[in-house]
């Protein structure tokens, strides 16, 4: 697998690493301790959970009516939230299998834990559909079981039916993609578990991973596979999400660009929270060298162009709301009425954290910062927030008729139901972190003496890396050949 | 016969019975070592029930226990044992009936199932007309909170014999000594009633009946008095108008008690000619919002108008004063003198002199609208009388006061006195449906009956005689008036004998009284003629009616009755408490109407909140040293330097805490005059919520939605002309051509040919926004109350709704570019109320479109169409994603945010057993969760179908109705059958007028609009 790697390209693997040390590095999350940091973070999270499953049990022991939805305005922060998530979970797709299939190396330190983000953010937009039923308890009538109610069977033609599709198939294509990814991983833990409990758990979760060359080829193989399906899914579900919009009649919804730019803005919305995580991560659980400048700057220009094409989509929208001319189109999300409308707060803000700050990573300085991106993702997750609930409220809140003309305030419980969410998600990523290898530790060390530092240094000098010059350091090849031993 | 014949099982039993019977003693052949399993400790560990399997059986039996133990809630319901005769339980039966309730009068048709009355509807064949109040007061008979249920002296429950004989012996006492005794009514109306208290009067001569009517029209009686002789209310056939025109008068809403239906009558486009209307008048009524023109002026110069009218009509001169309207006064004095008998002359003041100077112009018109002969009998309270009443109270010279369903207490604007006044009065009795101020301030409380529950009958005007039948067993322990007084004469005959021989002596002339009762009416002749007293002295009435106006000083306060609470009667009746006003749309409130100058000087403003809702600021009134503090609505209309209130809310003692809303406006009804000049106005502190569910006023240029086109128009222009066209069909662009858009297509149509095609049209010209269908709706689908704070954030549950847009200044998007607008100046412009605006009342529910938006977008397929051209919805299939509601184009559809039936949080009608007995058992109540909306009341034509199939016959032309159709007393809303060429709605949806709202999304709706007509280019 080591290929040969330009010098000119930067390393992917900082420092010295030998394949133990990979393995050690990867391995001390979880067979280690947790620092207070973590705690901390943990149990703010788990509070905010908390919070947010009491707002939900209020909402269905209740009523819808404790969200701040009125008659003209049925959807505001249920859906956003959805949309906002589901978007988010679109990145992990994206860097394990499209960017597999283009053989960028460089997604191998961050794909487990985006693909890990998108499948806790998939279990946060898949919430919303559900509670956001008045009857959540019949929610079970929207999947087509053949049923003895009578002849009743789903509506095809809904595109909220085309999401529960689309929203399950994802799901579940991505987490046997990320479980596949983990096998040899777990494998690894699983042999150097001490603990009898944790041994077994696993050598569950491994599937009986034995490193056999046969078990390496299966794992090759169906990583493709599994990568030319996944593919597909990154456009398709938030195209089929777009389609909850587009195929409505409500001006400024009704839009035909919208698939292309829903994906596009899920993808950015993606990156800038993997941008985040990875930026928290990598200092939390000392992976510096793994998530390297060199990762954020690639994730930072993606950012950029599906940032671009967000923008030009925001630019066409609103050109095509002006040049219509039509009195409805007036006053859609991107529009004149819009910026000077009671949400002209919500407008900018898009524009804002959409548009104008994104640009800055233009500025390789700012690109490579490791500061500067994490800053820049939180203003991209805040503006793509803002990008949902514009489409949704702003267009809702001005409908065909004046006489429904409407304002959406959110109570408590939406709130509350929004940072339980985000809590939810904090808590399945730190149980994650601490639990899950969180990053393809197999699939590094294939690259590691192509791309990694070391070895590159030592190219570029001249010096041979083969084996035998570590003669001099007898103990590192000691370690490295019983780490192969142990991958095998 | 004994038998000593031994049967035997076995020879052992037979030969040798000591083993049998030894046998026989011991049950178990084998003994059951108990005793020896349970003591010996091995056996028991080695038995095969391990603990786990203890566990388990412990488990099953307790949850086979726990879930015998569920069950679900037990409704009873209760067959009839022995059925009655005329009831087939789910067979709805109507009854003929009237009500007059005091200020409400009307020949009705009541609807009962299996006993019970649960909606209102107007008798056609009467000329019956049902308001909004009127639809809602089914509702009122079960009020179990506010109606009274026994007798009571001093609050202890009494029996009837028992309150009999104590007033009884009061009466005796007092008719001995000679003190009087008034016996106190609102305008009654009935014939009968009046004799029966005639001859009550006769036994008891000390007794005086005074009629006091809480919202006073008694000026107009009186000038009838003055002029005619005659103290009624004058009629106006407003069906023969050609010029109209009317100071203040509300004809439309309450003034004589309303003329809508003859109003209509005579503006009908499709003959040719339609009235001219114009309304000068200060607050924004009903009226005026309907006038083909609205002049502006405040109370004090329309009394200056009317006079400068006058004198340009009669060429008189008298004393007078210039306004700054005398243009259009002498415009319209040439228009009423070119339309002659066909011109009409209203002024709604409550003034003798203002009310004698209209009717000598009618006079001078010879106006045949006018009539002085076929009278009303709606309002009859003398307003002299009333004040001398509580003079004397306060005086101390009346003994007795018997108040029959009336609430001084309330209503009088110094009801503090007349209550402190009550002590000196020896015989307190209140005779009232209804717990009110009064009732509490009385010794005595009797119970009187619903007018559901109670027979009667009704004079409204000279000619039509209606009679009432109760629909209903008395709910509660109450007995009529009419009875009462009979007894307490000494008269042993029942009321009900007494009706009937007064009707059949009286009345019927020799015509069946079942035929009449059946009818709910009998036309009588018009008796007699009025004889027209020419020596009134008009000049006199002017100058009083001048200088009266002189005295106007400070600001101007217009007091009137709303829509919905009119006099403030059914205040604790939910379904009028949520009607949002038609001019304000305003519900659960009064408040006071201001204009956007005076505003904006006193620094008043209606901020919208982040939440969609409206708050305003309190401002403090003070007339003739009376004050309230009321909140204030911003009211595009109103006369600058002048304010409006209305009365009947502000109503607390007995009312449900919900329904304690509003401020109470009688304390500034000084005189019962509805004009107080001298009003100062103090902005206060604090922010009030009110609950509106319309926000934007105006239609924002969105034409399509609402057409107006005047008159001329109608007649000379080509509807769909390209440029001026009144109503332009939608063009989109089709293979680059400009094509209709009802020309092309992308869904196969359904067949609508098969059975039955339901249509409804609505005919803009003729809705005058009066609610009555909204509350008919209500009725009929069960549509539940929600309540001032869920209404205040946007969450009505209205299936229909009328939608009021007034214009602005810049009507078109084409107008603002000939003044040369920007884009952002013209949308502001047209989103802009217009200071005077000209109001459109669109009635607005599920348009049940062929090509529904909602229908593609529900994932469960909860809503679907039906064959009948109905967009159904299946409660009990949706699970509430709200998605439908969003891709409603018209915003129709109702979502159950909460449990609104059996819930605390929302005590209202479906929250009481009695209060339910008015829901409709043909149409589910809702769970939360569910989306509803109109349904084209899909019961009443499933019913109709049903009964036509059952007599073997096809469904008869126009049979088809819809509650909303039925209520509708001015033929706005029609309804029926499409595949019926016969059916009315077949050629109204063909007709030129016709229209689809929002028609360039080719929804192809089943609700058809047809453009409004004014007159306004065309005098």
């Amino acid at each position: 697998m080591s290929h040969y790697e330009a010098p000119i390209r930067e390393p992917l693997v900082l420092g010295d690493k030998s394949y133990h040390d990979i393995t050690e590095d990867i391995a001390k999350p979880i067979e280690g301790k947790a620092n207070k940091n973590w705690y901390m973070a943990f149990y703010i999270s788990l509070a905010a959970m908390l919070w947010g499953f009491g707002c939900i049990f209020y909402t269905v022991g209740t009523g819808i009516g404790v969200w701040g939805l009125s008659k003209n305005i049925g959807w505001a922060w249920d859906i956003t939230n959805f949309v906002w998530w589901v978007g988010i979970g679109h990145a992990g797709t994206l860097i394990s299998a499209v960017l597999l299939l283009f053989r960028q190396k460089w997604r191998m330190a961050i794909n487990r834990s985006a693909e890990a983000m998108t499948i806790f953010a998939v279990f946060q937009a898949g919430l919303f559909p559900i509670i956001h039923m008045g009857r959540p308890w019949n929610g079970y009538w929207v999947l087509p079981i053949p049923n003895q109610f009578g002849s009743l069977w789903v509506n095809f033609n809904s595109p909220l039916l085309w999401d529960v599709f689309a929203i399950s198939t994802y799901l579940s294509v991505s987490l046997v993609f990320w479980w596949t990814g983990l096998l040899p991983d777990f494998a690894m833990i699983r042999d150097r578990a001490v603990k009898p409990f944790q041994k077994k758990i696993y050598a569950l979760l491994s599937f009986g991973w034995s490193g056999r060359a046969k078990d390496w080829q299966r794992f090759e193989e169906v990583s493709l596979v599994l990568a030319g399906l996944a593919t597909p899914l990154v456009l398709s579900v938030h195209t089929i999400v777009s389609f909850d919009f587009a195929t409505s009649i409500n001006p400024g919804w009704h839009s035909t660009i919208f698939p292309p730019y829903f994906v596009a803005g899920a993808i950015f919305s993606g990156f800038a929270m993997v941008q985040t995580l990875l930026g928290i991560m990598r200092k939390v659980t000392n992976m510096e060298e793994y998530i390297t400048r060199l990762h954020i700057e690639y994730m930072n220009i993606v950012i950029i162009l599906t940032g671009g094409i967000v923008a030009v989509a925001y630019a066409t929208e609103f050109f095509i709301a002006w040049y219509t001319g039509s009195p409805y189109e007036y006053y859609t999300y991107l529009s004149v009425g819009a910026a000077t409308g009671p949400y002209w707060w919500a407008f900018y803000s898009l524009l804002l954290f959409n548009i104008a700050i994104p640009q800055l990573l233009w500025i390789k300085k700012i690109r490579r910062s490791f500061i500067w991106s994490f800053i820049i993702s939180i203003a991209i997750n805040i503006g793509m927030w803002f990008e949902r609930f514009d489409i949704i409220a702003i267009v809702l809140s001005k409908g065909h008729l004046p006489s429904t003309w409407w304002r959406f305030e959110p109570t408590f419980v939406d709130v509350g139901i929004f940072i339980g969410t985000i809590g939810f998600f904090f808590v399945l990523f730190l149980l994650y972190a601490r639990t899950f290898p969180v990053i393809a530790q197999a699939e590094v060390k294939t690259i590691l003496k192509s791309s990694g530092e070391f070895y590159k240094k030592r190219r570029e000098q001249g010096i041979p890396t083969k084996p035998e010059i570590k003669v001099a350091k007898p103990a590192a090849k000691k370690e490295s050949k019983s780490d192969k031993k142990d991958k095998e | 016969m004994a038998s000593n014949k031994k049967y035997w099982k076995s020879v052992e039993e037979l030969t040798n019975s000591s083993i049998v019977e030894t046998l026989s003693k011991n049950e178990f052949v084998e003994e059951i070592p108990t005793d020896e399993f349970l003591g010996d400790k091995e056996s028991l560990e080695n038995s095969s029930t391990t603990r786990r399997d203890f566990l388990k059986y412990i488990g099953f039996t307790t949850a086979a226990a726990s879930l015998a133990a569920c069950e679900g809630p037990v409704r009873k319901s209760i067959p009839y044992v022995v059925k009655p005769n005329d009831y087939i339980p789910g067979v709805a039966d109507w009854y003929a009936t009237s009500i007059a309730d005091g200020f409400d009068f009307a020949n009705v048709l009541v609807k009962t199932r299996e006993g019970r009355p649960i909606q209102i509807m107007p008798n056609k064949e009467a000329n019956g007309t049902t308001s909004a109040r009127v639809q809602a007061s089914v509702l009122s008979l079960y009020d179990e909170k506010l109606r009274l249920k026994e007798p009571t002296r001093n609050g202890e429950t009494i029996t009837w014999t028992d309150a009999d004989a104590a007033i009884g012996a009061k009466l005796s006492a007092l008719k001995e000594a000679n003190t009087p005794v008034v016996f106190l009514t609102g305008s009654l109306a009935s014939p009968s009633t009046n004799k029966i208290i005639s001859e009550f009067i006769t036994a008891y001569p000390n007794v005086k009946h005074v009629v006091y009517d809480a919202v006073s029209e008694s000026g107009a009686a009186d000038a009838m008095m003055a002029m005619f002789g005659k103290r009624a209310l004058p009629n106006y056939h407003l069906d023969k108008a050609k010029t109209i025109v009317s100071f203040g008068a509300d004809f439309l809403g309450d003034f004589h008690g309303g003329f809508e239906k003859q109003y209509v009558n005579g503006r009908k486009p499709e003959t040719g000619s339609m009235s001219y209307h114009v309304q000068f008048e200060s607050n924004m009524s009903l009226t005026g919002a309907n006038a083909d023109k609205r002049v502006v002026l405040k109370p004090s110069e329309q009394v200056f108008a009317l006079l400068n009218l006058y004198n340009a009509v009669t060429g008189s001169s008298v004393s007078s004063k210039a306004t700054p309207v005398d243009a259009e006064v002498k415009a319209m004095a040439v228009e009423l003198k070119k339309a002659g008998s066909k011109g009409v002359v209203l002024t709604g003041l409550n003034d003798k002199n203002a009310q004698l100077i209209a009717f000598a112009i009618n006079k001078a018109l010879n106006s045949e609208v006018f009539d002085t002969n076929n009278t009303l009998n709606t309002r009859q309270g003398n307003d002299a009388e009333v004040s001398q009443l509580v003079a004397d109270i306060k005086a101390g010279k009346v003994g007795g006061l018997l108040a029959y369903n009336v609430d001084p207490a309330y209503s009088l604007p110094n009801a503090s006195e007349f209550v402190d006044a009550l002590s000196k009065v020896s015989l307190k009795v209140a005779y009232s449906t209804e717990n009110n101020d009064t009732v509490n301030a009385m010794e005595f409380a009797l119970p009187a009956p619903h007018f559901l529950e109670s027979w009667g009958d009704t004079m409204f005007d000279e000619v039509t005689y209606g009679l009432a039948q109760p629909t209903i067993q008395p709910l509660f322990n109450s007995r009529q008036l009419q009875d009462t007084l009979l007894l307490w004469s000494g008269n042993s005959i029942k009321y009900y004998d007494y009706l009937k021989a007064f009707a059949t002596e009286n009345i019927l002339g020799g015509s069946s009284w079942n035929t009449a009762l059946h009818n709910g009416f009998y036309t009588k002749e018009l008796s007699e003629a009025v004889a027209f007293d020419s020596t009134v002295d008009l000049s006199a009435a002017a100058s009083a009616l001048a200088n009266s106006a002189r005295k106007a000083n400070g600001f101007e306060l217009t007091l009137h009755t709303t829509t919905g609470l009119g006099d403030g009667k059914q205040a604790n009746n939910p379904w009028l408490q949520e009607f949002p006003d038609p001019i304000t749309r305003v519900s659960w409130d009064n408040y006071l109407t201001m204009s956007m100058a005076d505003a904006n000087e006193l620094g008043f403003a209606n901020p919208v909140r982040d939440n969609g809702a409206i708050d305003g600021n309190y401002a403090k009134v003070s007339v003739n040293g009376k004050e309230v503090t009321v909140p204030v609505i911003i009211q595009p209309g109103q006369a600058k330097g002048s304010f409006g209130l209305s009365l009947g809310y502000g109503r607390t003692f007995g009312l449900k805490e919900e329904m304690q809303v509003g401020v109470n406006a009688y304390p500034l009804y000084t005189n019962a005059s509805n004009v107080q000049y001298g009003v100062s106005i103090e902005k206060v502190s604090g922010n009030h919520e009110f609950a509106c569910p319309q926000v934007q006023k105006t239609i924002a240029g969105r034409h399509d939605i609402l057409k107006v086109a005047s008159l001329k128009e109608y007649k000379t222009v080509d509807p769909k002309d390209h440029h001026h066209g009144w109503n332009k069909p939608a063009y989109v662009s089709y293979d680059h051509k400009e094509v209709e858009a009802n020309t092309i297509d992308i869904w196969d149509e359904h067949n609508r040919e098969l059975g039955h095609h339901f249509n409804l049209s609505i005919d803009l010209t003729s809705c005058t926004g009066c609610g009555a269908c909204v509350i008919a709706c209500h009725a009929e689908n069960n549509v539940p109350v929600v309540g001032k704070k869920e209404v205040r954030v946007g969450r009505d549950m209205h299936w229909l709704r009328i939608d009021r847009y007034y214009s602005s200044e810049v009507e078109t998007r084409e107008d603002a570019k000939e003044l040369g607008l920007s884009r952002g100046e013209m949308y502001r412009a047209l989103e802009t109320e217009a200071e005077n605006p000209e109001v459109t009342f669109q009635p607005m529910m599920c348009q049940h479109c062929n090509h529904a938006p909602c229908e593609t977008v529900c994932p469960v397929a909860a809503t679907s169409h039906g064959r009948q051209g109905q967009n159904q919805m299946a409660y009990n299939r949706c699970v509430g994603t709200r998605y439908c509601a969003n891709n409603c184009p018209y915003r129709v559809r109702r979502f159950n945010w909460f449990n609104y039936a059996n819930n605390d949080e929302f005590d209202f009608n479906m929250n009481n057993e009695y209060g339910k007995m008015v829901l409709n058992p043909d149409v589910t109540v809702r769970s939360r969760g569910v989306m509803e909306k109109c349904s084209m009341c899909i019961q009443m034509t499933q019913a109709t179908i049903v009964k036509a199939k059952k007599e073997g016959r096809p469904v008869n032309t126009d049979e088809f109705e819809t509650a909303c159709s039925s209520a509708c007393t001015t033929g706005s809303l029609v309804f029926g059958d499409i595949n019926n060429k016969e059916d009315e709605v077949t050629s109204l949806i063909a007709d030129k007028r016709a229209y689809n709202v929002l028609d360039y999304l080719q929804t192809k709706p089943n609700v058809v609009y047809q453009v409004k007509i004014k007159n306004t280019n065309e005098a």
